[in-house]
């Protein structure tokens, strides 16, 4: 892989010289080394060394035994096995789910004239930046005895026995991804013409025929989403502590939950339960290769025609509009009322005698408890978002690219695996790898600084943002950047001039998913936030630690406000600054 | 990038960081014995930030009246007590905090084994409820006490008041009490340690106090995550009694106005378990910071940092009954029950995970 083949250039033009020179050899294998030196540094060190724990605990320091097995013993029990098989059910359901309506809501958006659509891009970031246990607890506010339904006279005990179990923590799991398989669907779909589907109508293909042809040759797009909700499902550790836990429903990531939770933690253990969730990412990774093999998706080229938006009837549109009000309604409504009614209720955010006022709110945007926090938090993001966004490019590049190779396969699996291990888990890692005494001897002190937090964030964010890209780069054909050099660009221009206008909007997607994705990150925040600087998600989760229920809903409700209007911005800057090319790509005639 | 060079690359990889860890993990093992504190870093007059990992509403505001008196700064890691024992367990290699300051003396017990804190005695005279707190060795320092379980009942619902622990496992309070899941809220695994010791002891150990758990969940027992979704389910009136922590309970009877429907009280079943707030100083730091930690520490003890810790939060974390002289309760709390017992935390403290996942099994 030279850096040419990163830029998206052709390795070899018809004029160059076979042999290459000195000079361009040294200068591709520094590029392609330093790519692959990051990736080993945020993603591949720290797993390893947390994988590495289950074998030889002694290595750092987290036993006396220099190599055993003991840990997968003790982890291999009935309820693990168990638990395993929960997850890869959930995991399944929740991806197939979660892809159908992504790719439900995508289809609205670009290709028809619903006026639900306008709305729907803000919905989707709304559901991104809603936390797993809000919507649990808003779930448990209206369903629970005494509840929101108890009180208006409804009987809500058939619906609790629903939610408080596979269903409700599938309807959980769902709601945090679909804006995943959204985004990286709505991706390809921008960059998918409209000729094939006129040519299957030409030659008597009917409507449905039409979306088979599209659901095909969107296939790495959808794949991207499947494994990516498939991996952030298995490892979600919000749902499993909240609704799995209390409807006895074990998953996977509970038996690492109670190792961590333990004091020592047993992390040992903890180690053991994530080479089990590897195993499970590599089915997903087998499934995803089975289904491309050997098959191409280049749609997108100097050809592509427009769209053609489909005029619903009415009663289309406003069944269009019911669908995505249910959604809106189960995803936001739910949560949004636990939130917002705990935060303007003094106390506990209990219903009944209680006064609502906005009493917390006043108390906390004065706060420096809530400003600082924001801050630093939002800054972060941001930083993280630009550097996650190159390097995603880069690696969505590699995955369409290369998807077969061992290289391109490799860096799949060490980008999907990051997503199958809990945040906490990968934190840990990353103070197993930072934190080694013989790095401080060399005066090397990264852990406890806000650049180590930044790594392990753009670590945890680029495997989500490389899938988003994916679909959007496996569509890219390269006769448009061969026409180009043939025509003296360089490299760099002909990227920029090709392939950026192309992909533009699709990045600025991926940087705001990025943006407000890392913004309320919990656990690699908790665990290597720098002492004396503190995330607004460690803020809220002490405000709700020690009862101050209202402050901390009413700081959660304004972050999320806050990331709102930062996504506002960035569209409507898109729409104003980009040059009409950049923003053409997907519209519909 | 081929396959060979890439797997030349993890190969590299993998080698160099097993080096690493081992070659860490084996200084570790011959420095962590070792005494700390050379004189080359403990020149005379030089001040070193202080790294506090600590859980308790009040402790940033300590670090702030510690560093207005003494000049020595204090950077505070303030967040959730499992979060904490988490990165301090990640560190072990490598420590990176100064002083550890947690809710409860199980986990202190656990890194004293591993040989990980230092030794004080702090110049406070100790109260005779401290002193059965302080560890003999002066391992780690009790700087206040509260304690588990308080039952929080509501008087509004029910007239009932129980006297003993056997009382719940009575008709009468059949579906009507609540407690917290230990696998999600610090305090409860003491309390559930608690039960154990009383009923069995350390010689019969956890098999009295699971058979009375099983009753109790026979009669109806709810589990909620946390004392603030228990108290929850008391005012919506799904349950009518709460085991929770004393400071928890006090400060929602301080909260909440009572009224015809909702009148939240509290009464203590004998034994109430102590459940101290506890500080520990590395033993890992250089002497100069063992010198400052020593003092942030008798500054806690202090009369002047006792009321620090009594201002912050008054209606949560500040509900703590002293365990030095010179100090007072604040006037809202109640006197400490008579009838208390301390937990020895190096005989329960190992047991919490199997405690814990008994409990995830048999009673949630």
């Amino acid at each position: 892989m030279t850096a040419r083949e990163i830029l998206g250039a052709p390795a070899v033009l018809t004029v160059a010289p076979r042999r290459p020179t000195l000079r361009r050899l040294r200068r591709g294998v520094s590029a392609s080394a330093v790519f692959w030196i990051l990736v080993a540094v945020i993603l591949i060190l720290p797993i390893f060394l947390f994988l590495a724990v289950a074998f030889s605990p002694a290595l750092l320091g987290q036993g006396t035994q220099w190599f055993t097995l003991s840990a997968f013993r003790q982890a291999l029990t009935g309820q693990l096995l168990t638990g395993v098989l929960n997850s890869l059910m959930i995991g399944i359901s929740t991806a197939v789910v979660s892809a159908v309506i992504g790719f439900g809501v995508a289809w609205v958006v670009l290709r028809t004239d619903a006026p639900a659509r306008r709305i729907a891009t803000g919905v989707v970031f709304a559901l991104l930046l809603t936390p797993s246990y809000l919507i649990a607890l808003g779930w448990e506010r209206l369903l629970e005895p005494s509840g929101v339904l108890d009180s208006l006279g409804f009987d809500p005990s058939g619906a609790r026995s629903i939610i408080y179990g596979p269903v409700g923590i599938v309807v959980v799991l769902t709601v945090k991804g679909v804006p995943f398989a959204f985004l990286a669907i709505s991706n390809a779909l921008r960059g998918l013409g409209h000729e094939f589907e006129d040519a299957l109508r030409v030659h008597g293909g009917g409507r449905f025929a039409a979306m088979r042809l599209v659901v095909s040759l969107l296939s790495p797009a959808i794949w991207a989403a499947l494994a990516i909700v498939f991996a952030e499902s298995v490892s979600d550790f919000g749902v499993a502590s909240t609704l799995a836990n209390d409807a006895h429903f074990p998953v996977a990531t509970f038996t690492l939950y109670n190792a961590v939770q333990a004091f020592p933690a047993d992390f040992p253990v903890a180690s053991a339960v994530s080479w089990v969730l590897l195993a499970l990412v590599v089915l997903a990774l087998v499934a995803q290769g089975r289904a491309l093999r050997g098959r191409s998706f280049r749609v997108l080229g100097g050809r592509s025609r427009p769209l053609v938006r489909q005029r619903l009837s009415a009663p289309a549109k406003a069944l269009v509009t019911v669908v995505l009000g249910i959604l809106v309604a189960i995803g936001l409504g739910v949560p949004t009322f636990g939130a917002v009614s705990a935060s303007l209720i003094n106390n506990l955010g209990s219903l009944g005698s209680h006064a609502w006022n906005l009493d917390n709110y006043t108390r906390v945007i004065g706060s420096p408890d809530l400003s600082s926090p924001l801050m630093y938090s939002a800054g972060l993001a941001a930083i993280t978002a630009t550097v996650t966004l190159v390097l995603a490019t880069i690696c969505a590049r590699l995955l369409a690219r290369q998807g077969s190779t061992f290289s391109g396969r490799l860096l799949d699996l060490v980008l999907l695996g990051a997503v199958a291990l809990p945040g906490i888990v990968f934190a840990a890692g990353y103070i197993f790898a930072y934190n080694l005494p013989l790095t401080n001897d060399l005066g090397i002190h990264l852990y406890g600084t806000t650049g180590l937090l930044l790594l392990a964030y753009i670590a945890t964010a680029l495997p989500s943002t490389s899938r988003v890209l994916v679909g959007t780069m496996s569509q890219i054909q390269e006769s448009m950047g061969h026409a180009s050099r043939v025509h003296g660009s360089g490299a760099l221009r002909s990227w920029a001039t090709i392939v950026l206008p192309i992909i533009a909007r699709p990045l600025l997607s991926a940087w705001l998913l990025t943006y407000t994705a890392t913004l309320l990150e919990l656990p690699v925040s908790q665990l290597l936030a720098p002492p004396g600087s503190e995330p607004i998600s460690v803020g809220i989760t002490n405000a709700l630690g020690k009862y101050d229920f209202g402050g901390g809903t009413a700081m959660e409700v304004l972050a999320v406000l806050s990331a709102l209007v930062v996504v506002g911005v960035g569209y409507l800057l898109f729409r104003l600054l980009a040059p009409a090319g950049w923003r053409n790509l997907g519209k519909a005639s | 990038m081929n396959a060979r060079s890439c797997i030349a690359v993890l190969g590299v990889i993998a080698v160099s960081s097993i080096a690493l860890a081992g070659c860490s993990a084996a200084t570790n093992a011959t420095t962590s014995n070792a005494t700390t504190g050379t004189g080359a870093s403990a020149a005379a007059g030089k001040v070193e930030p202080l790294v506090l990992y600590a859980a308790e509403a009040y402790d940033v505001n300590m670090g702030k009246a510690f560093t207005a008196k003494t000049g020595i700064p204090v950077k505070v890691v303030d967040d959730s007590t499992g979060p904490l024992l988490t990165k301090v367990a990640a560190e072990k290699n490598n420590p990176q905090w100064s002083m550890l300051w947690v809710d409860g003396d199980t986990a202190f017990a656990s890194l004293d084994k591993q040989k990980e804190l230092l030794d004080y005695t702090p110049s406070a005279t100790y109260t005779s409820v401290g002193k059965t707190l302080v560890p003999s060795d002066h391992s780690y320092v009790p700087t206040g006490t509260t304690a588990v379980a308080a039952l929080i009942y509501n008087s509004a619902a029910t007239t009932k008041v129980p006297t003993s622990y056997s009382d719940l496992l009575t008709s009468a309070y059949s579906g009507k009490v609540g407690m917290n899941d230990p696998s999600q809220s610090g305090p409860t695994y003491p309390l559930i340690a608690g039960l154990m010791n009383q009923m069995g002891g350390q010689s019969k150990g956890v098999a009295a106090g699971e058979a009375y758990l099983t009753k109790l969940k026979s009669n109806g027992l709810k589990v909620y995550p946390t004392n603030g979704d228990t108290l929850h389910a008391l005012e919506t009136k799904q349950i009518d009694y709460g085991l929770i922590q004393s400071s928890a309970a006090v400060g929602e009877t301080l909260k909440v106005k009572a009224t015809g429907t909702y009148a939240p009280k509290i009464v203590y079943l004998p034994k109430t378990t102590l459940l101290p707030g506890v500080i520990g100083i590395d033993k890992a730091i250089d002497a100069t910071q063992q010198a400052e930690a020593k003092k942030f520490v008798d500054y806690a003890l202090s009369p002047a940092g006792q009321q620090v810790m009594q201002k912050a939060d008054t209606a949560g974390d500040s509900l703590f009954w002293p365990v030095v002289q010179g100090s007072t309760k604040l006037a809202a709390l109640p006197a400490l029950p008579t009838t208390y017992q301390q937990l020895d935390p190096y005989f329960w403290g190992p047991l919490q995970s199997q405690v814990v996942t008994w409990f995830d099994s048999n009673i949630k």
